[in-house]
């Protein structure tokens, strides 16, 4: 016990540690992006002036409030103590909304979006896999390598041949946006048919790129265990092949769990592709146009919860590896 | 027993298979789900405001539900974000939508005095009914229209108008700045009679007439009352005042704000909309609604699968979705260039960059550029040729081109892809390579040029790989460089570029002054951010003293005595050249629900303005239901 204790204190430490660095660096690096926020803002504001003076009014009025003439190091304090009380300030490009707003308005469609496609593909994935090394045959002489050379296909070819083949040609599925083009929200049978409508061609373009990766890891972890010692040793012994199975499964599964954390803990990145494509709202789109707009707020919101997320994920990985990998306990007692 | 297991376990991971997909279809609507149901509630909200019996809230939830195909008019290319709010003096609203105050404004929530015609270079009445200049162009006077009405049922009075003036002066709005340059005062005569008063300079005269008669197009009026109650509600704070929300809001346009979220932008039609006398009857589409794309590749599926009617972005080759796809889909004019181009995309030099200072090398690259090529591939016939339109600072509309002594301008003309004539100058001007790498030197050093424009506004890209060729095929090297749109921005306004290409005012009251302004003036020139044009600060003292006579000047023989001779320092002194033409805006019509848009030359006089901007919202009440 007291093993573990070291363990977790240890990793909790070094999380912290990586926190105050990630921190540092989301704001740092978008800083460092060359152009200047303030042109793009401006740009809009002057539009159609032709006051030289004026216009040069406006453009020092928005340096001021958006505070980029201050030293960098008083503008990381300002962020600090703001974003310790949630308070990411008002984005740049979408002046004056607050980022939180923003996030908020996003954040739910990509995840209802990315988390039951992660979590099938990666379901559907090792069940692949756990086919392809036992069963053999078609699961292993076709199934998996369609999925695998599926796999290989980048996110966005993938989503555009969906949406090509499918929403372009057959016309099945809707060209893009979470809920039909002539809808409005309301609760009603057919918004909800429309939004699930809507669902299918970006879900379906993310679960069908994770199945391969998973099911080839899955696929030859368990051929490793089925080859290893202690499967031969229980075969001997005359113990059931369902219970070895078990085993085998248990064992060849603990990669995978690591696989599927760090894939949660990554998915709002992963997201914008296929928001992108199909037009589908989320925090995906809601990234790339602070990268492109040099939305310095909103792109450190967006950065630092992905950097939250991605931490959390692979500390919840270690904390539970803790528990069941024995190899772990056995070698924080020695 | 061993295949009889693996049969079993075949079964199990195939039904395994299924389920799961199952579940993950249930499990994600649900989840999909959350977000929306979230925002059903203000549309319901609003359903209900509108309809106080019970009976009838039912219906009002259902229609909530939906603006259906053949009531509603659905936009692309203008909205490409959610917007923030309904404030005409905010400096950020990204409600282009809604709010665009510009030479001819959209003018489908607020009003403006006037609508502008870009075809024939009028004014025509709205909220105002006409407008007299006295004999020196120092004082404005419009008469208001007495049938026009606020959304609330109260007269639009000449009040009204002194005060939106007043207001954006007073919390220092964009628009408020700039007029402010311009206009002394804007005060009511009485209730249907609105005097402006233009800023006299030293010697008596107004400072910029041009400017005074472009706020009549261009501001929105906005209702006295209202103003007064987001002042007090703000404690009349200016930068409260310019980020309230305006939710509430009161105006005088046919439509009011219905919806909007993250994915589109709903207007619905004001019933009691005063301007049916104006028009003889209300617009046609019961809805205005926008969705919001990713990108134009979006607009454009969008707008063939007939889910779109209008939309307003360059398509490359746009003839083939009616030529070889068979789509209903249309544009003002039938054959090239398919709309009525009014601005000029131009390619600055940065004349302090060593080398561009010398006019040898910047009509060099100029005459060597081929535009034939520009136009036919990146453009893909959308402009006319420069043999269809000769170059000059003007832009091709009729209107302009009058201002013009062509003849006096054929010696100076270039047509471009004149590689012999680019080297022959260059030699002449004794600009050689002499050490032989391919690439021309002067004091010893290569010209080697940087051109950009923003990475993703591909006919600007194609274009600038295309005076790239023509650099070396004249010992000229020129890379080309697409920063994001931002960083060129910088680039641009702080005169950090080499070789660069921007925009030029398209079509206005006051152009063709303010695209000569952007060419060639001085004050633009010695700004530290400019913003307004010559932005490779081209200093021209000729140039300058034409400019300064123009917008004081009302003999149009003398107009076009300026505006040929500055045409003239364009095309020899070459401090940038235009690239192509370009509609003012893309205007590509989808007729499988709406019909009877605007067309040249179908009598109607209407410009391509979406059917929502400036004198282009006359197409509004033009256009039909296909199934009716």
């Amino acid at each position: 016990m007291k093993g573990l204790k070291k363990y977790y204190t240890n990793k909790l430490v070094w999380y912290f540690i990586t926190f105050i660095v990630a921190v540092v660096l989301n704001f740092v690096l978008p800083r460092l992006m060359p152009g200047d926020p303030v042109s793009g803002i401006a740009a809009r504001a002057i539009q159609g002036m032709t006051d030289s003076t004026a216009i040069q009014k406006v453009y020092e009025d928005y340096i001021e409030k958006f505070g980029v003439n201050e030293p960098i190091m008083t503008q990381f304090v300002t962020f600090v103590k703001n974003a310790v009380r949630g308070d990411f300030g008002v984005s740049f490009s979408q002046y004056p909304r607050p980022v939180s707003d923003i996030i908020k308005s996003s954040v739910l469609w990509t995840i209802a979006l990315q988390l039951p496609a992660i979590i099938v593909g990666w379901f559907l994935g090792n069940l692949l896999g756990a086919a392809a090394a036992y069963i053999k045959g078609v699961f292993d002489k076709a199934i998996l390598p369609f999925f695998l050379f599926v796999s290989n296909i980048p996110a966005f070819g993938m989503a555009t041949i969906l949406l090509s083949i499918f929403a372009i040609n057959l016309g099945w599925f809707p060209k893009g946006g979470g809920y039909g083009f002539d809808l409005i929200p309301n609760q009603s049978w057919a918004f909800f048919k429309s939004i699930i409508w809507h669902y299918q061609l970006p879900f379906w373009s993310v679960v069908l790129i994770t199945i391969g990766g998973q099911a080839v890891g899955m696929r030859s972890m368990s051929i490793y265990e089925l080859n290893a010692d202690y499967v031969k040793y229980s075969r001997f012994l005359g113990i059931k092949d369902r219970k070895i199975v078990g085993y085998v499964f248990r064992n060849a599964m603990l990669p995978q769990i690591t696989g599927l954390a760090m894939s949660i803990g990554t998915m709002i990145g992963g997201a914008l592709v296929a928001e992108i494509v199909f037009s589908y709202p989320g925090l995906g789109s809601t990234i790339l146009s602070a990268v492109s707009g040099r939305d310095y707020p909103l792109l450190s919101a967006c950065t630092l919860i992905i950097t939250i997320m991605v931490l959390l994920a692979n500390l919840f990985v270690e904390l539970i590896y803790g528990v069941i990998d024995p190899r772990i306990k056995a070698a924080q007692q020695d | 027993m061993k295949k009889r297991f693996k049969k079993i376990l075949s079964l199990i991971l195939v039904g395994a298979m299924s389920v799961s997909m199952l579940t993950a279809c249930g499990g994600k609507a649900e989840q999909a789900a959350a977000p929306a149901g979230e925002e059903a509630a203000p549309a319901k909200e609003e359903a209900a405001t509108e309809e106080a019996t019970p009976a009838a809230e039912e219906t009002a939830s259902n229609e909530a539900g939906s603006t259906p195909r053949n009531e509603t008019l659905y936009f692309a290319g203008q909205q490409w974000g959610s917007i923030n709010d309904w404030n005409p003096m905010s400096a950020n609203s990204n409600n282009a939508m809604g709010i665009t105050q510009n030479d001819a404004s959209r003018i489908l929530i607020y009003e403006s005095l006037f609508m502008y015609n870009m075809l024939d270079g009028k004014l025509y009445g709205l909220l105002g009914k006409d407008y007299k200049w006295n004999d020196d162009q120092t004082e404005l006077t419009v008469t208001m229209n007495p049938d026009a009405k606020w959304s609330d049922g109260t007269p639009v009075t000449a009040e009204d108008v002194a005060y939106t003036f007043d207001c954006h002066i007073k919390y220092n709005s964009s628009k408020g700045n700039d007029y402010g340059s311009y206009i002394e005062s804007v005060t009511a005569a009485d209730d249907e009679t609105v005097v402006f008063k233009a800023l006299l300079d030293d010697t008596g005269k107004a400072v910029n007439p041009l400017k005074v008669l472009g706020y009549l197009p261009d501001l929105y009026v906005m209702q006295k009352a209202y103003l007064e109650k987001v002042e007090e509600r703000n404690g009349e704070d200016a930068d409260k005042v310019k980020q309230d929300k305006m939710e509430d809001l009161v105006a005088s346009g046919p439509y009011h704000p219905y919806y909007d979220d993250d994915q589109k932008v709903v207007f619905e039609r004001d019933d009691n909309y005063w301007g049916v006398s104006l028009w003889g009857g209300l617009p046609a589409p019961k809805y205005i609604c926008h969705n919001i794309f990713a990108d134009n590749a979006a607009c454009q599926v969008a707008l063939a699968a007939g889910e779109v009617d209008i939309d307003q972005q360059f398509i490359t080759d746009v003839q083939k979705l009616w030529e070889e796809d068979g789509l209903p889909i249309s544009t003002y004019v039938d054959e090239a260039p398919y709309g009525i181009c009014a601005s000029l995309p131009t390619i600055f030099y940065n004349v302090e960059v060593a080398g561009l200072d010398d006019v040898n090398v910047r009509k060099a690259i100029a005459w060597a550029v081929d535009y034939d090529q520009i136009i036919s591939s990146a453009m893909s016939n959308q402009s006319p040729t420069f043999k269809d339109v000769p170059r000059s600072i003007m832009n091709p509309t009729e209107g302009e081109q009058a201002l013009l002594d062509h003849e006096a301008l054929k010696p100076y003309q270039f047509e471009g892809n004149d590689i012999d004539g680019a080297n022959k100058l260059l030699d002449d001007a004794g600009i050689v390579d002499t050490d032989g790498d391919g690439i021309r030197e002067i004091d010893g050093k290569n010209l080697s040029y940087k051109a950009e424009c923003p990475e993703g506004w591909s006919d600007w890209q194609a274009t600038l790989e295309i005076v790239a060729a023509a650099g070396k095929n004249i010992g000229i090297e020129i890379e080309t460089y697409f920063p994001d749109a931002n960083t060129f921005y910088d680039d641009m306004t702080t005169c950090k570029f080499e070789i660069g290409m921007f925009w030029t005012p398209g079509a206005a009251i006051a152009c063709p002054y303010l695209r000569a302004a952007n060419f060639f003036s001085k004050e633009y020139a010695e700004l530290d951010v400019n913003w307004s044009g010559n932005y490779g600060h081209y200093m021209n003292d000729e140039a300058d003293a034409i400019l300064k006579k123009i917008p004081n000047e009302t003999d149009t023989a003398k107009l076009k005595e300026y505006y040929t001779e500055l045409s003239k320092i364009y095309l020899e002194d070459v401090p940038s050249f235009t690239a192509m033409y370009k509609p003012q805006m893309f205007h590509t019509v989808n007729e499988t629900v709406w019909t009877g848009y605007p067309q040249l030359d179908d009598g109607n006089n209407i410009p391509p303005m979406l059917c929502t901007d400036g004198y282009g919202i006359a197409g509004l009440y033009n256009l039909k239901n296909v199934e009716q």
